[in-house]
């Protein structure tokens, strides 16, 4: 257990007595830019809200920056900084937000946040209630990344962001990965996310089945765009698409070639077993991005 | 390694409750300042017309408890609600702050700052209004004088009853005042049935009837001296500890209540 990480072990949750997440294992570390890939109702959501203390678990433990996040302790909650799908805007102007909750947070740069304020193109003087839908998220989520603080999530963060501001919000976010810092993404919207968010993390029916660093998944798989459509054991995956099939294979000519995360995110959850299988001597030996974890996975492995 | 304890300096800040504090001022001063005017004007239109047509009582004495009470018990009761609306629950509990400060903070808005604010705010206003009373009229009604002995209890009570509000607006997601209106009611009804009960088993010797008759019993023990002697003393402990469960217990054991279903609320 570590006070600049989070740590999940055997953490047993649900909302009916059919549990959401049944001992579940998970370690995340700091400098990374975390990416929570699942279907819905997978627990993504639940699980976000587990590690900032607004769910509680029913068994197991869960340690976040070294606290215990059940207990919302201030010390906890001004290192982390939830921005929910369904968030709240308070109908003042941005810059009293500023004045009101800035100071809640010790790390706090007001420069920074003006900076992300103008790359965003949003005014510090108007009235939040006046902002778009985007807009409002564009402002929580400078905000946010103005904290400072060492633990980020972000729910479905380019949910309702228009091209320029998905495009700005990756840029941000590439910026604000900071050594200390966690950021934990959870999205549907794996295409915003391309190239940002790394390590993986697949959650499936309550387990992670998958935790990798990217380089890993291009160490171990090989992903071709054929014209015929393939068969036979090799194949993990295939998929049609423009011009041919996207095919994924294990890799064992050493190649390295690049796997968009659908494409990644549908082999994983068509091959929970042999994918364990494949990545599990390499889950083993990667650490940049935490390690490979949760009940289905052992059991893969 | 064990996970980090949570020390007092975690638990609870003066600083972070002041930031609590503002935060609650900086957004809810608007609401409270539309209520102010409505009450403000209404208070003030009573009074003329009471003035007007010459009925010169207590006015300001009437009006002062229903205020403090009524509306004391209706805002306590929204005091909670962002904890159970969508969006803004996340954001409120996820704001840097121990359980501890969120409910102190909401605690003292809404039972000192409310019972003192809306005294302060009353003597104005009436004092406003009779000063156009008797520029209109050259009469009034007396003024309201916030240091008159049954106005303070009045405050105190109301610090001490509002508290049951308090535990219905962390407990109820809607609806709050109207909810914990009925249960009271309907706690007031357990509690006349189970006296009723008790009362029957106790005194069924005396029943004519359906009916209890104490009187004989009653004479007997005045002419006997008992009476004196045991039921007054007896019956003055009881007031005794009513008095001191309503006034020290009551309010402690709703704000623990309280504090403890927001430290456990998820959302």
């Amino acid at each position: 257990m570590t006070d600049t990480g989070i740590e999940i072990k055997n953490l047993s949750f649900g909302y009916t007595k059919e549990r959401l997440f049944s001992n579940l294992d998970l370690t995340l570390e700091s400098g990374n830019i975390y990416g929570l890939l699942g279907k819905n109702g997978a627990g993504k959501t639940s699980l976000l809200k587990l590690i900032c203390g607004l769910r509680f678990p029913e068994a197991g433990s869960c340690s976040v920056l070294g606290w215990q996040p059940q207990y919302r302790p201030a010390g906890l909650l001004e290192d982390i900084y939830f921005l929910p799908e369904e968030f709240y805007a308070p109908a003042i102007s941005a810059e009293l937000y500023r004045q009101i909750y800035a100071p809640f947070y010790p790390r706090f740069s007001p420069d920074t946040f003006q900076e992300y304020l103008r790359e965003f193109e949003l005014k510090g003087g108007k009235k939040l209630s006046e902002f778009s839908y985007g807009q409002k998220k564009k402002f929580l989520l400078a905000f946010g990344l103005a904290t400072r603080c060492r633990l980020l999530l972000l729910d479905e963060p380019t949910n309702g962001l228009d091209i320029p501001s998905k495009s700005q919000f990756r840029k941000l976010l590439a910026r604000a990965g900071e050594e200390d810092r966690i950021i934990l993404i959870s999205t549907h919207q794996v295409r915003d996310m391309e190239n940002l968010i790394d390590p993986i993390i697949i959650l499936d029916e309550g387990a992670i089945i998958f935790q990798q660093p990217m380089y890993e998944v291009t160490r171990c798989l090989h992903v071709e765009l054929e014209q015929v459509q393939p068969s036979g054991d090799g194949v993990l995956y295939t998929d049609k698409t423009l011009g041919g099939y996207v095919v994924v294979r294990k890799n064992i000519s050493g190649e390295e070639t690049q796997a968009d995360l659908e494409t990644l995110f549908n082999t994983v959850i068509a091959n929970r077993d042999r994918i364990g299988e494949l990545f599990a001597p390499a889950g083993m030996k990667a650490s940049a991005g935490g390690t490979a974890s949760g009940a289905a996975a052992k059991e893969d492995a | 390694m064990e996970a980090r304890l949570v020390n007092l300096s975690d638990t609870i800040s003066v600083r972070r409750l002041g930031r609590l504090l503002r935060r609650d001022f900086s957004v809810g001063y608007k609401s409270v300042f539309i209520a102010m005017a409505a009450v403000g004007g209404f208070v003030i239109l009573v009074s003329v017309l009471s003035a007007l047509g010459r009925e010169l009582g207590p006015i300001h004495f009437q009006l002062y408890f229903p205020l403090l009470f009524i509306g004391g018990f209706i805002v306590t009761s929204m005091i909670f609600k962002e904890v159970h609306l969508n969006g803004q629950s996340v954001f409120y509990l996820t704001l840097p702050g121990s359980s501890l400060e969120k409910f102190l903070s909401k605690l003292l808005v809404i039972s000192l700052g409310y019972a003192f604010g809306s005294l302060f705010f009353y003597t104005a206003v009436s004092s406003a209004a009779e000063g156009i009373n008797r520029v209109i009229f050259g009469y009034g009604h007396s003024f309201f004088n916030p240091f008159q002995r049954d106005i303070l209890l009045a405050v105190a009570a109301y610090v001490v009853t509002q508290a049951v509000f308090l535990v219905g607006s962390v407990y109820f997601r809607k609806l709050a005042f109207i909810k914990t209106s009925l249960y009271l009611v309907l706690f007031g009804i357990v509690l006349t049935i189970v006296v009723a009960v008790v009362g029957w088993i106790i005194f069924h010797d005396f029943a004519v009837g359906s009916h209890i008759r104490l009187e004989p019993y009653m004479e007997e023990l005045g002419r006997s001296g008992e009476m004196e002697a045991v039921l007054r003393p007896m019956a003055e402990k009881f007031l005794k500890i009513a008095k001191v469960l309503f006034w020290g217990a009551g309010a402690p054991v709703c704000w623990i209540i309280s504090y403890l279903r927001l430290r456990e609320t998820e959302v």
